[in-house]
């Protein structure tokens, strides 16, 4: 097959990844409050019918009633739009995962229809259900839920650590990957901590409850919040699967992900502990008011996780196998001889503002290789980042830029594609001046291409030499 | 290409294909009962009726939407092994206008919600009118750019490239509005159907000649939006007499002849099991049919050539394994979901 180029677009000031991060994570809290709404729900159920809660059954139509409206329609539709977006972002990584794990994708697609006709069975017929009817369908929605997570948890860590995958390409091997069960359980947890808050938000705002019964209930949900104290053990656990440098980028190796890591750590500290201390040992009543904090605080916690577990992969979007700018590492040897967009079709939009075929070409570079994750004008722009470097420092830090930043993607073009992506960087950076001049025009072009050439031999990642 | 649907195919690409087709069709029931329903449904609000049947449909909507994005899962999985480059390219070069869909698709679910809600039955009539026609605007919508995106998924690279260039925000051509109205007008029978099952299960005989007019109206629009897509796109009509989706033609046109027959029974002797039964397993067939005759037009402006060099990515595919458990899961969830029914029905009588 030719090699496939995609159109890329631009999403001025916003770095990419920060839009799907930003939809991520409502995902991810709408899809946990799901799974573990369910399971707050199946022990309420239980609690109602052997006569341990009088209040539990008035309170639990009214909560599924509210899942449904934020799960059923923002969680399944941001869940479609997360296809959509990784579309945008990186069609060669939702390709790759397409092909390698459809039919595991599809037996998880089997579990949510489950869920959804069980979710909804008991929506529109669950209040003249008998209790053992009601109590069959909650189980059954579920398991529906837990299994959805369950299994797009196996291709989600698989991008991370996709184990012993790389070398053997068997399913199961990739699916049942080295933080699979670290990662499920510790999702399992955060699924009943936000069902627990989100309930006894809900306590609160239904107006018809005393303060007795309020209490009741929340004591009732607090318990859903135990196995948070298993948080930290399952925190190492992940943490001790992780690759060796993945673990160094949350361990100081990157400040920006060693702050997220700590910041989630500290957040889901605090709720632990003021869930083990006031919710489970003195049994408190907690008002909307702190509910509401609570949730707002798992909300941040589940925000720095999932940056942190995006995070963790740079420079890979599939450990090993693809770089997060969707160039493979087997063919990085081979576009530094041939060039990343020799053959791109798609023209660079604006080029006739642009004063240069270098520079023209240098932001059809920064297109292909840099723009997933940098901007040039906003987030994590490049201008911005490199601003105090000369030209001269600009070459020989792209060229090696994988070794500058063990978490970037090696540079992957020829020694004129790089020179053509630090003028076009400089030109930015020097206000976009319409007297600009060819840097490989004149006499100075052989050694300059000779130099970068040698500067990106000299940074070849290993087994990318070309022979 | 030249063999019947989807014999003419290397196995694996024959296997997608024909995966792709029947998820497609059941995405292709729910849609056409949640965009002809919310149709109606804002239509009687302006008119200020509030039949039964449309009550009906005021109340399943919102899941029959829930299970046409569900449904909608399946085919959106296998049309990217199918079509990988085309179906993403045509996402990327309507970007925002593509990814538009999802907040307008989360405006109309939540309306479908407003619409049953007791604070809008206190509103004034403009104002319950105006929610009411907000599902149906959504939902044209999301069809209207699923029709816009799949047509340019068939154009060729000089096309995309140009598109790309020239930063267009949305893509056009003479057939798309025509195309768009065959399947809306086509939605109306599939509604008639399903709406007839309820009305049988609810004992609304008296229903019949509505539900039948009803029928008979999607079947005169659908054969009048055809007319128009076949002036509007002659040569992609030419791919629905090809030896690959001919038969299937006939089988969709045999379904209509089916439904139409029935539908008449019905509306002198009344809504029986068999008469729905036969409608229902006419409206099979129309569906099934026409979901292919489709694939057989993406097949044609594809190309031969062009869908021969992904026969190796649909073989490496196949070759990535699941599929037992797969087939074994989705009996199981079947089974479970079949449960999920009884037992409502049951635990509806004890109680």
């Amino acid at each position: 097959m030719d090699p496939v180029f995609y159109p890329v677009n631009d999403f001025g000031p916003l770095m990419k990844g920060l839009v799907i991060g930003g939809l991520g994570i409502v995902h991810v809290f709408t899809a946990q409050f799901a799974i573990g709404g369910g399971m707050l729900l199946c022990y309420f159920q239980w609690l109602a019918m052997t006569g341990r809660s009088s209040t539990a059954r008035a309170f639990m139509d009214g909560y599924f009633k509210f899942l449904v409206l934020v799960s059923f329609v923002a969680g399944a539709l941001t869940g479609v739009g997360m296809w959509f977006t990784s579309i945008q972002l990186s069609p060669v990584t939702i390709g790759l995962m397409v092909d390698e794990f459809h039919w595991l994708w599809a037996v998880e697609w089997t579990f949510f229809c489950l869920e959804v006709t069980a979710g909804y069975s008991f929506y529109r017929y669950g209040p003249g259900l008998t209790d053992r009817t009601r109590l069959a369908l909650l189980v059954l929605y579920t398991v529906g839920a837990w299994f959805s997570l369950f299994w797009i948890n196996g291709i989600l860590s698989w991008q991370l650590t996709p184990g012993g995958w790389t070398e053997t390409g068997s399913l199961w091997t990739g699916f049942f990957n080295p933080s699979f069960f670290p990662s499920l359980v510790f999702r399992t947890i955060a699924a009943l901590t936000v069902a627990a808050l989100v309930a006894m938000v809900l306590v609160n705002a239904v107006g018809s409850f005393d303060r007795a019964q309020r209490t009741e209930l929340i004591n009732h949900a607090s318990k859903l919040l135990i196995p948070m104290m298993a948080m930290p053990l399952l925190g190492v656990w992940w943490l001790a699967v992780l690759p060796e440098d993945s673990r160094e980028w949350v361990l100081g190796g990157s400040v920006a992900m060693t702050m997220f890591l700590q910041l989630a750590v500290l957040v889901s500290a605090l709720i632990g502990a003021y869930a083990f201390v006031g919710l489970i040992r003195q049994r408190l009543y907690i008002n909307g008011v702190t509910a509401g904090l609570l949730c707002a605080l798992a909300f941040i916690a589940t925000a720095f996780g999932e940056f942190v577990r995006e995070g963790v992969r740079k420079p890979y979007t599939v450990r090993e196998t693809l770089y997060s700018n969707s160039v493979k590492p087997g063919d990085v040897a081979r576009l530094r001889e041939v060039g990343c967009v020799t053959d791109d079709p798609y023209p660079v939009r604006g080029a006739d503002a642009m004063p240069t075929d270098q520079v023209r070409l240098g932001a059809k570079v920064f297109r292909g290789q840099c723009s997933i994750c940098h901007t040039t004008g906003g987030v994590n722009s490049l201008p911005g980042l490199t601003r105090g470097w000369d030209v001269g420092l600009k070459r020989v830090n792209f060229a090696k830029v994988h070794k500058l930043k063990p978490f970037m993607p090696p540079f992957a073009g020829t020694p004129d594609e790089l020179e053509a992506l630090v003028q076009y960087i400089t030109w930015l950076q020097e206000g976009k001046t319409a007297s600009w001049s060819d840097s490989l025009a004149g006499p100075d072009r052989a050694p300059t291409l000779a130099q970068l050439k040698k500067y990106l031999d000299e940074a070849a990642p290993a087994g990318t030499r070309h022979p | 290409m030249d063999a019947v649907f989807p014999f003419g195919f290397p196995s694996a690409t024959a296997f997608y294909l024909a995966v792709y087709v029947l998820t497609l069709a059941v995405h292709v029931v729910f849609m056409n009962y949640v965009l002809a329903g919310s149709a109606i449904v804002a239509g009687s609000a302006l008119m200020r009726r509030d039949e039964r049947v449309v009550r009906v449909l005021k109340d399943w909507l919102p899941v029959m939407l829930s299970g046409a994005i569900t449904a909608g899962v399946a085919p959106l999985l296998f049309i990217q092994i199918l079509y990988k480059q085309a179906f993403y390219t045509a996402n990327l070069l309507l970007f925002h206008r593509w990814m538009l869909i999802l907040p307008v698709l989360i405006v109309g679910f939540y309306a479908l919600y407003l619409m049953k809600s007791g604070w809008l039955s206190r509103r004034r009539g403009w104002a319950r009118a105006a929610v009411t026609a907000v599902p149906f605007a959504t939902i044209a919508f999301v069809g209207y750019s699923w029709t816009e995106n799949h047509l340019l998924s068939l154009r060729d690279r000089a096309y995309w490239v140009d598109f790309y260039a020239g930063d267009r925000p949305v893509h056009t051509e003479p057939q798309l509005v025509p195309r768009l109205l065959v399947w809306a007008c086509g939605s109306v029978p599939t509604l008639a159907a399903l709406l007839a099952w309820q009305a049988w299960y609810r004992g609304w005989h008296d229903e019949r000649k509505g539900l039948a007019r009803l029928a008979f109206a999607g079947f005169a629009l659908t054969g009048a939006a055809s007319l128009i897509y076949w002036l509007a796109a002659p040569e992609q009509v030419s791919a629905i007499s090809s030896p690959m989706a001919l038969p299937y033609f006939i089988a969709a046109c045999a379904g209509l002849v089916i439904q139409a027959g029935s539908w008449a029974a019905v509306w002198r002797a009344g809504l029986s099991t068999r008469a729905l039964t036969v409608i229902s397993i006419g409206l099979a067939m129309t569906i099934v049919g026409m979901t292919v005759c489709r694939e057989a037009v993406r097949l044609q402006a594809v190309g031969a050539d062009a869908f021969e060099r992904l026969y190796p990515l649909h073989r490496d595919a196949a070759a990535k394994g699941g599929l037992p458990i797969f087939v074994s899961f989705l009996v199981l969830n079947a089974g479970l979901i079949g449960l999920c029914f009884v037992l409502v029905r049951r635990g509806t009588r004890a109680a």
